[in-house]
């Protein structure tokens, strides 16, 4: 029998069907596609019961109220906190990534100190000595810089600044110190501005990016969405708040505070007073000095643009006006401007302190931090809280011996002499105590929700436990006694295993003075001398002054503000013709101490004569998700200091840009 | 072309005047579907030294963004110019492009609820669905999925890791839905007729703004139902025909035109 064409035929027909029918390569095609994809370096799951704990979270300035998401124990994500009014569910990009934060490889495993030019670990109990030497040497030239600004950790830190014999506490540069510095200092208030746009029916956001970076940025947004008030947002630059407000009003930063005073012009002129002592010079600085064609002549801002916005401020029930930046005159002629309008400014009361010898919290926002560091000041020993100053400050900042309390390695420990691993708010207990702009006094206790993997610890633990040593009376042994004491002072129902909440009544706000003589000085822009101006802005997804790109960020950071190492810079089609660039060219910024280097993009959102560009970039230590990414914005800053306030401004920064 | 009908059909209203592109939804979505942060180096890459490293975050043609935000601009120049953010997940058409193109069945529309399934282990990475997709809701996974030391203690429960080599996409959270109907039958409830906020994505939950809105198009009780039928309710390029489930909002009608692609003097 040969092997014959039907044979051929019959049998092709006989393995074709006997391969439709037998499950064998069916079976081993799923298993190959099964088996190729299954490769031991593909990170498996673990199970187990899922449980979501409420905690704070302080990577965002403001800080978010959150639930940490656990499984078998883990904890593996982050969501926002329903029942907290800071949340209402909602939760910034940089708290989103809060556990990818925690379990970076860029913590601090452990306390170093600096040997050379390397770092070598030691115990805490050497690292206590150590410090506690250098403390007793340093005669109270002692320094403590925060980069909390809720935390009853700063009572702590005060109180042992205290104790040393020092009064150099210092935050780092913010909003919250402007306003207070306006409002407390200035204008003669108790307590901390607030904004209640929750009953408010205009709000005028002068610079404030209230739904990107500004004060308490979700419980903003939440209110925004929830509410029919309209927005209209101020600034130079068409920001992300500026996207979904009614209207983007083009104005240069340092002309905010002349901005708001144009409107109060007009304000004024409708008859509304204030009872202040100085209302009748106030209304002389402001009649005289920032008439409509006046404000129109120095900032550019028609004077039918700030009659109209006058008149939609007058035609509301409950308007507010929320400035932004470190000018104290802008916040300063904000604040005259909505006592003027009697809307929804309103006053928080501060929470009672738990540690004596502690700063309040408009004490503890006094002090200028950059007039500080000008002025060329190098104390024997500074303490730095989560914060990150040699990164974030236009100036170089010295000590003599230098401490970084930092959950993860930034550009200050890496500086430091002394790196104490800080825990992660979600390992330790901590607290916001209402952060700025919220329009009520909110208080929110967090515990910890997950086990520590690392040999941190908290750094209020150990200024507690140094104290003890040095035999500075706080009255506590451990942070967890003065979180609990903070709670019981409050009235907030707390519970050590799932921490507290208060919500209190806001008051009216109450000033002695409007402020005048120091708008009349203060309040008129002053630019540099650059041959543009340089508007910085923020996006919580790129990272804050204290917290670097986190891990899950760069993907979800725009080309708009970054291509591969580079970042951009936006400027409208205008300034690039005036500059003779073109979009995608790469050019070199010069300003301040320093230079970056920047992708140009076309973006008819910024007012011509500006040059945007996103804080949060070039970070030189760190992982890989923020290291060797874009230029450090804040080198080509120039800090001056505002007539009359002295404060430290970098407003009016300019630069000068050159094609590379 | 004839579309699968389902008795619940879960989609989003997204509400463009609402959305800031703060970002939040395409973090919370890498968290929850364990999409792992991209690094530049491969451990388990023993030739690393004649080999390139993994790509950049910032080469947006190789990131997994299963939510991707996109920017919108009006074209104008200063100071008429207008910006927008719309967050794009998948669009769970009721017509998919990406099911019939796919020659391995590893996409399908077939559970009730209309979501768009991705099978993972039986992608074969092809690609078709990607070239068929008109809103570049799907990514092909160019690496594999590598924490860094520590970080894989952190994985969500919810998706498994997929290997390089395969396509992904969003699929509205599909374990949040199965867990909403086992929670359902425990509790002697219809699976089927789920309560308004009963089943959301990670992205809903976190949206600082609210702005994007979960549930079931067919039922009145949820509020995407009417929400869907607003008068400024729009889906992205519906002259394709694919019925997306998931639905815009902007009282802006430059936005609502750019939406569908429009270019003045286009007849469709």
């Amino acid at each position: 029998m040969g092997f014959d064409r039907r044979t051929f035929i019959q049998a092709s027909v006989g393995v074709t069907v006997g391969i439709l029918f037998t499950p064998v390569p069916w079976k081993l095609a799923d298993d190959v596609s099964i088996w190729t994809q299954n490769w031991p370096w593909i990170p498996k799951l673990k199970y187990g019961e899922q449980l979501d704990k409420p905690a704070v979270s302080k990577l965002c300035d403001s800080g978010c109220a959150v639930n940490v998401r656990t499984v078998a124990g883990n904890a593996f994500g982050t969501e926002g906190n329903v029942d907290n009014p800071l949340s209402r569910g909602g939760i910034c990009p940089i708290c989103a990534n809060g556990v990818q934060v925690m379990n970076s490889p860029n913590r601090v495993k452990g306390p170093m100190k600096k040997v050379g030019d390397t770092f070598e670990p030691v115990t805490w109990d050497d690292a206590r000595a150590l410090l506690a030497d250098k403390l007793a040497a340093g005669g109270g030239k002692v320094a403590v810089i925060s980069g909390d600004q809720t935390g009853t950790a700063n009572e702590v830190f005060s109180g042992f600044l205290a104790g040393l014999g020092s009064e150099d506490f210092f935050q780092m540069p913010c909003d919250m110190q402007a306003a207070s510095r306006a409002y407390n200092g200035v204008m003669g208030g108790a307590g901390q501005v607030g904004y209640d746009l929750e009953n408010a029916d205009y709000v005028l956001l002068a610079g404030a990016d209230a739904f990107e970076s500004w004060g308490p940025t979700v419980s903003n947004m939440k209110t925004f969405s929830a509410t029919a008030a309209k927005y209209v947002f101020a600034g130079p630059v068409q920001t992300r708040t500026a996207s979904v407000t009614a209207r983007w009003v083009p104005v240069p930063e340092e002309g905010m505070a002349a901005f708001i005073l144009g409107i109060a012009h007009h304000v004024l002129k409708a008859g509304k007073s204030v009872a202040a002592a100085d209302f009748a010079k106030f209304r002389s600085v402001v009649m005289d000095g920032f008439s409509p064609a006046k404000v129109e002549a120095a900032i550019g801002v028609k004077s039918a643009v700030t009659a109209a916005l006058a008149q939609d401020l007058l035609a509301a029930s409950k308007p507010v006006v929320v400035p932004s930046g470190l000018s104290v005159a802008a916040a300063n002629a904000a604040f005259a401007l909505n006592l003027l309008l009697d809307g929804g400014m309103v006053s928080v009361p501060e929470f009672p302190k738990v540690i004596d010898s502690a700063l309040s919290v408009s004490q503890r926002m006094e002090k200028d931090l950059l007039a500080w560091v000008n002025k060329g000041s190098n104390p024997a020993v500074a303490l730095v809280y989560e914060a990150n100053p040699v990164y974030a400050l236009p100036e170089e900042f010295k000590a003599g011996f230098l401490v970084s309390f930092s959950s993860v390695w930034d550009e200050t420990s890496e500086k430091a002499d002394l790196v104490l691993p800080a825990t992660f708010t979600y390992e330790r207990f901590d607290d916001i105590q209402s952060p700025y702009g919220i329009a009520k006094p909110v208080y929110t206790a967090g515990v910890p929700v997950s086990r520590k993997f690392l040999d941190v610890m908290t750094p209020a633990d150990f200024i507690l436990g140094l104290a003890a040593k040095m035999d500075i009376d706080l009255g506590f042994e451990t942070f967890a006694e003065v979180i609990a004491a903070k709670a019981e002072a409050v009235g907030a129902d707390y519970d050590e295993e799932v921490g507290g909440f208060f919500e209190g009544e806001t008051v009216v706000p109450e000033v002695a003075t409007l402020g005048a003589s120091v708008l009349a000085r203060g309040a008129a822009p002053v630019r540099g001398t650059g041959a543009v101006s340089l508007a910085p802005y923020s996006q919580l997804i790129i990272g804050s002054q204290n917290v670097a790109t986190t891990p899950n960020a760069p993907c979800v950071i725009s080309n708009n503000q970054l291509v591969g190492t580079t970042m951009v810079v936006m400027m409208s089609g205008m300034t690039a013709q005036k500059l003779g660039v073109a979009a995608g060219d790469k050019v070199k910024l010069s300003g301040g101490n320093g230079e970056a280097t920047a992708l140009v993009k076309l973006n008819e959102g910024v007012l011509p004569g500006v040059v945007a560009a996103p804080f949060g970039f070039g970070h030189t230590v760190g992982d890989e998700f923020s290291k060797g990414k874009g230029d450090n914005v804040y080198k080509i800053l120039t800090v001056r200091f505002e007539a009359a306030t002295g404060a430290s401004v970098w407003n009016g920064s300019t630069v000068n840009v050159a094609k590379m | 072309m004839q579309t699968k009908e389902f008795k619940v059909k879960w989609g989003m209203v997204i509400d463009i005047d609402k959305c800031t592109g703060c970002g939040a939804c395409m973090v919370a979505c890498q968290v929850e579907n364990n999409i792992a942060p991209m690094t530049a180096k491969d451990p388990h890459n023993y030739v690393q030294a004649i080999t390139t490293d993994r790509d950049d975050a910032s080469n947006k043609l190789r990131t997994l963004t299963w939510m991707n935000v996109y920017e919108l601009s009006n074209g104008k120049s200063f100071p008429d110019h207008e910006v927008a953010y719309l967050p794009r997940p998948c669009m769970q058409c009721e017509n998919p492009a990406c099911v019939p193109v796919c020659p391995v069945v590893a996409t399908d529309k077939n559970e009730e609820g209309g979501i768009v399934s991705q099978i993972y282990p039986r992608c074969i990475g092809c690609r078709y669905c990607m070239a068929a997709c008109p809103y570049h809701a799907r990514y092909f996974n160019w690496w594999d999925p590598l924490y860094p030391v520590g970080m894989d203690k952190q994985l969500s429960p919810a998706a498994s890791p997929r290997p390089r080599g395969v396509v992904e996409k969003c699929s509205f959270c599909h374990t949040r839905f199965q867990q909403a109907k086992d929670l359902a039958r425990q509790n002697d409830e219809d699976p089927n007729n789920l309560p308004d906020g009963a089943y959301v994505t990670a992205c809903t939950e976190v949206c600082p703004t609210g702005a994007i809105t979960f549930g079931d198009l067919n039922n009145p009780e949820h509020a995407v139902h009417d929400l869907a039928k607003g008068p400024n309710a729009f889906r992205l390029l519906e002259k394709l025909g694919l019925h997306p489930q998931v639905y815009y909002v902007s009282k802006r009608e430059w936005v609502r035109k750019q939406g569908d692609n429009y270019k003045a003097g286009d007849k469709h």
